[in-house]
């Protein structure tokens, strides 16, 4: 398992993978890439880090046999090394990856926008997102925090965040849409619902703000979509078109009952096609809805629309019928849901409650809404009427008394006003209306007069709650009285009418039905209930609630014949947890976005209001609605509105989904997390966050990449203006003790320097500067990188550590306070600040050590073993990257390939027993055959349907020649597609297969594979971009994208015709290795491939092996190099499949990878032999150069630094005598003879200077410098040298120090920079820091024909992404030879050329060929032409005097056949009639139509 | 109700009487009751803590030992006292000094500017709010020993401090990002080198009123004494007028709640705030 899938993750993924070991590649954001993927160019290269990055993860990504999980993390690990058991979490995606095809239509309507990670937040994206275009698996991924409080808390868990959100958008069509998933009535929802979501509302919590008005939201939405029938039909009719679902099909469901509950379930089962009767005995549909509330709070028609929307589905209404026993329906159908609803009122048992005026509230309410306006009843006008009650419904039969015409409304209750059921705004309200409100009393008589009502004798009291169930109260002694009324309404209470039920369904003691809370079961089976006949009486939202459960167990029930089990089985899916706003992100959102005040909408005027039922709460204003949406925290983040999976095609979103964890067994773990950028915060002094034109490196390299949020134009992110004057700050974050980073971070120098060159690149008025403290290009070519950038490229170094940076306020530049070169404080003014920021572990990375029970050191980083540098504290656990230590990209991926090795040696056994082999059925022969090409455009979701006219190109190519089937899909990639391609190709004997879609960059592999598993040859199919270069390209110009798409499509198949099927050749490979040199390098790569069970040569110049290293004897963090490399010797002579062969020189050699032959001349007797061997590691070491100045060799007192690490390590007299010993950096190094840097020097400095120290702490040591290079971990030890007393003087190239003889003595005069005075030393001994050169290398470099640098290091394969790999395949490189190293590198690369080596000899056989050029030795006049311009060395003249050109060493780029004068080279599959024929195919206007005998 | 020692210090008494009154003003306001260290004396912030390192810390420590007779917390206004007594605290606590006063480090020093901008009194600020300071532009000053040393005072952003911002915030007023708050005035040259003294003070006027903000809001007696009175002086160099109000954020907090003795402090600025305030309509 590889724990990581950044550029060392993929790194060692494939080296395993090829090696034979199948692995899983773990990455916890969503896409692999890492932070490679976010850069914009690397050094000292300038490449494009996405340009080369990309195709690795496109390897990784299509090898069958790595196993990419992204979105994935570690949590436990058990076992032991070989058999490792792993526990992963993977977080849910809520896309699904097999379907996603990456086309974005969802991220297209996405209402909720983040900070872009990938852009280093500069600019944003959705919520539904993919990291990056190029990413890795190429689907998207849904951000999702958990369940927004407000749908938490809400009965039918309605999308109020998602709704909400698409108010702000302005789309009110699809926030009716997103409304309606959940609930059939918003309408009624949007005006009576007692919104427990605004209760959860996180704006509501800890007071100050207040809760969104969600329901006036809904209602806002509902009347506008009333408004705009048509725009709602479109928003329906603009996504996917689901398939009905058919399950319900001949079967009966009766519901008894029409209000929320029972019409919710009816359309549920309806939309299941499910045949379903709805009985009520009520003359209108509704229930309470229509003849419980009054219609001045909800008008009748919106009820009565949203009930015909929900009949108008099939359902057979039957009004006006009651049903006597819902257990007979049963013999009719098959399923009864009871939902009669609690429309029986309750009385008060006291005296005088049976007289004629008084009347129940229900009852009272009911006869109102059911009749006509005009012929309401007068029973209470120019009365004094009492309601008794204080809840929604007192108020409601009081208000519609006031509006009857009543001469005086009065209400009382017993409980106290604070206390009363009804809202506060409600009892306002009555208030406003006249009524009076008389709360805290109990009710003892209803008094009379003949029988008629004069009034209700009433006792105040003390009211304190309620206390199970009962109210606790005492009566307050004499304060009887009586209220003087007419009419008294009861509104008390409500009960279920359950007369209808039969004495079959059990009750609660008589009241309510008794059913099961999640299936709604009865007792008997078949009989469902719901509503408040179930619960008493609620509100809408928990009876649609009632309803919806009621459908699903309905269906379950009926779902599962024949067993019907009772109570039915229902799942229930795992809910997400509520997601919680922390309060320093909702300050922070409050203050940014959303400080405006919750706004009520408008009420009618009391007065007004009085005289009719017509409503009085008027809708938000759109205006209204926009703020109040905009005050949203989006608690959720993605806001589960739906409308991605209304518009995805390829129905990938799944937003169900949730974590999974898995174990997986491993045999060993490569950790490679990586690392993150430090908050540029860390300095606040120097303004990150305060300023907005103070930005961090990653930042600055998004601004610069042309993917970025700025499109690569460098601007300022306040204004956009293009600054001219920029300064990079340098060790933010690193080299500071002050915030526990006293590390150096290593790249940092570097990026800089390659930003600010870029920089000018992009825009050549900008003036960069670096403040810097030592620049430190130690890489190899870094110095000539950093000497150009000085020089050639204009950019600015000054040597200071800033300390404070101001932002002038008008302007936003910022001011930089320093001390120049010559002591004096200066201002100088910036448009924009770039902070150098360092590397640092990432938390989770931290944490994840800790579970995995890995040693970190004290910043984060993983631990290593001295001389094992990818081995953790864990057996079995190792690691590579900066994950162990800051590093660059190089560095990273030769650790990668050598952590790779480290796991895969101890595993050897399983090599090949887990891995996937693809088989294939035999290829057809269609040679000869006239071309069959079968067409497939495609839409890619609307990608390109959206702008091509794609039925017109799919009808288009019909007519061309050789074209014998033709198709359209939706999404070609897509894995049914795959499937009809290979289909078509058996069915219609296609023998090309042409694509019109995307790009063959991402996509071509995949449709190769498809056509060969179909029998054909892999080749045999061609591509047109019909996308990137075309619909992409041409969003506005549909008419001439569609011509476009024709002309791309006609000249893929006029090359189609043409194309041929190639063939690649089985070769056997040599599994031997053979290694040149036997330093530290050689042996430790020798032993790897070994431990692997090849055989190797080992060839060695001298008699003994150790190389260089018997020069060292201790390193900077104290450990015992002689140890190192006498164990390692010991290991290499007694290991059985290693042959050293001493004296060795290598003679000749021939063949190519997997083959080689290689003459060697070794022995005493230099006895000549030939060894096969299938790959070579080139390890031929360096060494010290002998300095040429500074009285070197003149005077035994000069030594160098191996001189007298050899003196130290000897026990020599003199040196524990020296009382001043000076150490000049740099002899020989940097200058115009030796350019570059030698890397070790420094960290040999501190570390001999420290030894010094050790042995004797009163010598004085001096060591003079030009830039201290103590990179990466090895920081902290010139820091620990400064405090021992070691003096670090900087020295300026052009004033070198000066070493003399005066008489005995020797003499040191130098200039001290800071105090600008000449200083003369008499050393006892002067230490040179000589630069290291490689061994002379001729005879390798020439017999093995590889390329070297300027200064005789061989050079790689590629900079950055193949450092152990030499140009020529199979042959890989480590050590010295490479570059100057210290011991830990040498050793991480040597395992790393041992890694890459194991790819070929892991492997029996290798596939070669393909795409390769081909010679026509009749043309070809040996001009030699190839043989210059192949950048592999691949042509040889041959002996008939022909150029030719091996095929397993071609590497197919096709320049020795565009060179060649005689055209004597042709390059397979790309051959000059093919591109003469698509030329001659965009030329000709349009082809004539041919027969096709097939069609 | 929660209760603290208090200890106004010599300027609270006599130059910067209207912090002194408008800490006990708006703490009474917020049901916060102070008692006035008994006899207390000299926090030693004048010439004995650069004259003699032990009178430095025995001087604090007399009052911090009267403090620790009970056991309430003490509230300290003025940055100078506030660092001197933090000093002498570290000394005794870390370590191990002695001193002639039953101090045993134990009372807790609480700087009035964090008290009061922290967030529970900021909740009770924010109830209390009558009159929102809506349309008033303010830049913050801390100045040094307010926030450093991070040793002493715990404070973690001292490089860019937040609290006084964040009341000027609830207060209703726009605390404007600026990059010279923690700048120094120079106080300590303001006798023997006004040359230097003036060129610190008058960069923060000049910044402050760059921003186009209404006034500048202080938390330390010296800071603010420096900004306001010498202002005068400043202008005459520069020539040209500067005119920003520096007022104690005790005086908005008082404004913003109401406090009917705000006008009395008002006035005892040499730059008169009640003009703008006036046009902001946020006093009569």
């Amino acid at each position: 398992m590889v724990v990581g899938g950044g550029i060392a993750g993929i790194q060692s993924s494939l080296d395993l993978a090829e090696s034979g070991y199948y692995v899983y590649m773990v990455e916890t954001s969503p896409a692999i890439g890492g932070t490679m993927a976010q850069l914009d160019k690397t050094f000292p290269t300038n490449d494009c880090a996405m340009c080369i990055v990309s195709p690795k993860l496109v390897e990784a990504g299509c090898n069958l046999n790595i196993k990419v999980l992204t979105a994935t993390d570690v949590e436990a690990i058990s076992g032991e090394p070989g058999n490792f058991s792993v526990r992963i979490r993977k977080r849910a995606r809520f896309v699904d990856l097999q379907k996603c095809t990456g086309c974005g239509d969802c991220a297209a309507v996405c209402p909720i926008s983040r900070p872009n990670e990938f852009n280093a937040l500069i600019d944003t994206r959705k919520a539904i997102y993919k990291r990056y275009p190029q990413a890795i698996p190429n689907a998207f991924a849904i951000e999702k925090r958990g369940e927004a409080p407000c749908r938490n808390a809400c009965p039918i868990e309605q999308r109020a965040m998602g709704y909400v959100a698409l108010i702000r958008e302005r789309r009110y069509a699809d926030a009716y849409r997103t409304i309606k998933e959940d609930n059939p009535f918003p309408s009624v929802c949007g005006r009576v619902c007692n919104h427990k979501c605004e209760e959860a509302c996180s704006r509501g919590e800890n007071g100050g703000h207040e809760a969104v008005n969600i329901m006036h939201l809904k209602r806002f939405v509902t009347d506008w979509a009333f408004a705009h029938p048509e725009e709602v039909e479109k928003a329906y009719a603009a996504g996917v078109q689901v398939k009905p679902d058919t399950s319900g099909l001949g079967r009966k469901v009766a519901v008894i009952g029409a209000g929320p509950a029972g019409l919710t379930t009816a359309a549920d089962l309806a939309n299941r096609n499910y045949a379903v009767t709805v009985f009520d005995s009520l003359p209108a549909a509704g229930g309470m809805m229509r003849v419980g509330i009054p219609e001045y709070r909800m008008p009748y028609d919106l009820v009565q629309r949203e009930v015909e929307e929900i009949v108008s589905r099939g359902i057979d209404l039957r009004l006006n019928t009651r049903v006597d026993d819902a257990a007979a329906l049963l013999g009719e159908y098959d399923a009864v849901f009871v939902a009669v609803g609690a429309h029986a009122g309750v009385k008060l048992p006291i005296p005088g409650n049976d007289l004629p005026g008084v009347h129940m509230a229900t009852d009272f309410l009911r006869e109102v809404s059911l009749s006509e306006p005009s012929r309401r009843p007068d029973v209470v006008k120019g009365k004094r009427v009492l309601v008794l009650g204080g809840g929604n419904v007192a108020i409601d039969a009081a208000m519609s008394s006031v509006r009857l015409g009543a001469d005086w409304v009065g209400m009382s209750c017993l409980e106290s006003e604070d206390r009363m059921p009804a809202h506060d705004w409600e009892v306002r309200d009555a208030r406003d209306e006249g009524i009076e409100v008389l709360a805290g009393r109990t009710f003892k008589e209803i008094t009379d007069e003949a029988g008629r009502v004069t009034g209700v004798r009433t006792v105040d009291v003390d009211f304190r709650g309620f206390v199970d169930g009962r109210p606790d109260f005492d009566e307050i002694p004499g304060t009887e009285t009586v209220i003087p009324c007419d009419l008294v309404i009861f509104a008390v209470g409500q009960k279920p009418d359950l007369a209808p039920l039969g004495d079959k369904i059990e009750t609660v003691r008589g009241r309510t039905i008794q059913a099961d809370p999640v299936t709604m079961a009865t007792n008997v089976p078949g009989i469902f209930a719901g509503g408040d006949a179930v619960t008493g009486t609620t509100f809408v939202v928990d009876a649609i609630d009632a309803g919806h459960k009621a459908a699903r167990a309905i269906h379950a029930f009926l779902q599962a014949e024949p067993t019907k089990a009772w109570p039915p089985v229902v799942e229930v899916p795992e809910r997400l947890p509520e997601a919680k706003v922390s309060d320093e992100e909702k300050e922070e959102r409050v203050e940014e976005q959303a400080r405006a005040k919750r706004e009520e909408p408008a009420k009618r005027p009391a007065a007004e209001r009085r005289r009719d039922f017509l409503e009085v709460e008027a809708a938000l204003t759109e205006e209204q609605a926009i703020e109040a949406a905009k005050r949203c925290l989006e608690c959720g983040i993605c806001s589960e509105c739906n409308q991605c999976a209304y518009v995805c095609r390829a129905g990938a979103i799944n937003h169900d989904d949730r974590d999974q964890v898995e174990e997986l067994k491993v045999g060993a773990v490569v950790l490679t997390p990586g690392f993150k950028t430090v908050d540029g915060d860390i300095r606040p002094e120097l303004g990150y966050g305060q300023y907005p034109n103070v930005v961090t490196s990653l930042e600055f390299e998004r601004i610069l990449s042309a993917s970025g949020p700025y499109a690569g134009t460098v601007q300022r992110i306040s204004d956009g203006k293009h600054p001219k004057k920029v300064a990079f700050i340098q060790c933010v974050g690193s080299r500071d003790s002050s915030c526990g980073h006293d590390y150096c971070s290593s790249v940092c120098c570097m990026y800089a320097t390659k930003e600010a060159v870029i920089a000018r690149e992009h825009d050549g008025n900008i003036e960069p500067t670096i403040f810097y403290m030592d620049i430190r290009a130690f890489g190899k070519n870094f110095e000539t990188y950093y000497e150009r950038a000085r020089t050639e490229s204009g950019v600015r170094y000054v040597k200071c550590s800033v300390s404070r940076v101001r932002e002038d306020f008008s302007t936003k530049n910022l001011i930089i306070t320093y001390i120049d070169e010559a002591g004096k404080v200066v201002e100088e003014e910036f448009e924009m600040v770039v902070l150098s920021v360092g590397l640092e572990p990432a938390g989770h990375t931290v944490a994840m050590a800790r579970r995995l029970g890995v040693e970190v050191d004290k910043y984060g980083f993983a631990k290593t073993a001295g001389f094992e540098p990818h081995r953790t504290s864990k057996d079995g656990v190792y690691v590579s990257g900066a994950y162990q230590g800051p590093k660059d990209i190089p560095e990273t991926v030769a650790q990668a390939s050598g952590a790779a090795a480290d796991a895969m040696a101890p595993l050897s056994a399983a090599r090949g027993t887990m891995t996937v082999k693809k088989e294939y059925p035999p290829e057809t022969d269609v040679a000869g055959q006239e071309p069959r090409i079968g067409v497939f455009v495609c839409n890619c979701g609307i990608n390109i349907g959206g702008v091509v006219n794609v039925p017109k190109v799919r009808d288009y190519a019909r007519t061309l020649k050789n074209v014998v089937h033709v198709e359209e899909n939706l999404y070609t990639c897509s894995q049914d597609t795959q499937a009809k391609i290979q289909d078509a190709i058996r069915e219609h004997k296609l023998n090309r297969v042409v694509v019109a879609s995307c790009s063959p960059r991402t996509h071509e592999a995949l449709f190769r594979e498809t056509v060969r598993q179909a029998g054909l040859n892999k080749y045999l199919f061609e591509m047109a971009n019909i996308r990137d270069q075309c619909s992409w390209v041409h969003m506005k110009q549909k008419t001439e994208a569609t011509e476009k798409a024709e002309d791309l499509v006609r000249m893929a198949i006029a090359n189609a015709r043409m194309i041929e099927p190639l063939n690649e050749h089985l070769v056997a490979v040599t599994q031997k290795a053979l290694v040149v040199g036997g330093g530290i390098a050689g042996m430790t790569a020798a032993l790897n491939i070994a431990d692997q069970g090849y055989e190797v040569f080992l060839l060695e110049k001298e008699d003994r092996l150790g190389g260089n290293l018997w020069n060292l004897h201790y390193t900077l963090d104290r450990q015992d190099v002689r140890a190192l490399l006498e164990g390692t010797i010991d290991r290499v002579e007694n290991h059985p499949l290693i042959h050293v062969l001493f004296k060795a020189s290598i003679i000749d050699s021939g063949g190519s990878k997997g083959n080689f032959t290689t003459g060697v001349k070794a022995g005493p007797d230099g006895e000549y032999r030939k060894i096969d061997h299938g790959v070579v590691i080139v390890a031929t070491g360096a060494e010290e150069a002998k300095p040429a100045e500074y009285l070197y060799g003149e005077d035994p007192r000069v030594l160098t630094q191996l001189d007298l690490e050899g003196k130290i390590a000897g026990g020599s007299p003199e040196v524990a005598a020296a009382g001043k010993v000076v150490m000049i950096q740099c002899v020989g190094s940097r200058n115009e003879e030796w350019p570059n840097c030698s890397r070790t020097c420094c960290a040999t400095a501190v570390k001999n200077a420290l030894k010094l120290k050790e042995l004797r702490p009163e010598t004085e040591v001096t060591v003079l410098y030009r830039d201290v290079r103590t990179y990466g971990l090895a920081e902290p030890y010139y820091a620990e040298a400064r405090e021992k007393g070691v003096l670090f003087v900087r020295y300026e190239p052009e004033e070198k120090p000066e070493v003399r003889r005066e008489g005995d003595a020797l003499k040191v005069a130098f200039t001290d920079k800071v105090i600008r005075e000449r200083i003369e030393i008499a050393p006892d001994l002067v230490v040179l820091s000589s630069a290291t050169h490689p061994r002379n290398n001729d005879e390798v470099a020439g017999v093995l024909k590889l390329q070297r640098t300027l200064d005789g290091f061989f050079l790689e394969a590629h900079m950055k992404l193949r450092p152990v790999d030499l140009a020529t395949d199979g042959m890989y490189l480590a050590g010295g030879a490479h570059g100057p190293k210290l011991i830990t590198e040498t050793l991480s690369q040597a395992s790393a050329a041992a890694a890459r080596a194991s790819t070929i000899l892991s492997k029996e056989k290798m596939m070669v060929g393909g795409i390769v050029a081909v010679v026509d030795g009749d043309r070809c006049a040996a001009c030699l032409t190839c043989v210059r311009v192949c950048p592999y060395e691949v042509p040889v003249i041959n002996i008939e005097g022909a150029a030719e050109i091996d095929p397993a060493k071609c590497h197919g780029c096709g320049s020795c056949a565009a060179e060649c004068p005689a055209m004597a080279i042709e390059l397979a599959h790309f051959r000059e009639p093919q591109l003469w024929a698509k030329a001659d195919a965009l030329a000709a206007e349009a082809e004539p139509a041919a027969t096709n005998a097939a069609m | 109700m929660m209760e603290f020692s208090y200890f106004p210090g010599c300027s609270l008494h006599g130059t910067s009487k209207e912090f002194d009154e408008s800490v006990r003003g708006v703490t009474a306001q917020l049901g916060i009751k102070l008692h006035e260290l008994d006899d207390w004396t000299c926090c030693g912030a004048t010439s004995a803590h650069s004259l003699d390192e032990q009178l430095a810390i025995e001087m604090p420590a007399r009052n911090l030992a009267i403090a620790e007779r009970s056991d309430r917390d003490l509230l300290v206004p003025c940055a100078n006292c506030y660092s001197r007594f933090k000093g002498a605290e570290y000394e005794v606590k870390e370590h191990g000094r002695k001193v002639s006063f039953p101090y045993e480090g134990k009372v807790t020093i609480r700087f009035a500017m964090d008290y009061l901008c922290d967030k529970p009194v900021v909740e009770e600020v924010k109830k209390r709010i009558v009159k929102p300071l809506t349309g008033l532009k303010a830049v913050c000053y801390y100045g040094c020993l307010p926030v450093r040393p991070p040793r002493l005072t715990g404070i973690k952003n001292y490089e860019n401090p937040t609290h006084m911002d964040g009341i000027v915030k609830t207060l209703g007023a726009e605390a404007l990002q600026w990059s010279y708050k923690t700048d120094c005035c120079g106080a300590s040259l303001m006798f023997t080198r006004l040359d230097i003294f003036k060129k610190l003070t008058g960069r923060i006027l000049v910044e402050a009123a760059k921003t186009g903000a209404d006034c500048v809001v202080a938390g330390c007696s010296m800071c603010q004494m420096n900004l306001d009175t010498r202002q005068e002086d400043i202008e005459k160099d520069l020539g040209r007028k500067i005119g920003i109000p520096v007022l104690y954020y005790t005086e908005l907090m008082g404004l913003a709640m109401g406090h009917p003795d705000t006008g009395k402090w008002l006035k005892r600025h040499f730059i008169d705030p009640v003009p703008m305030l006036k046009a902001k309509g946020l006093v009569q």
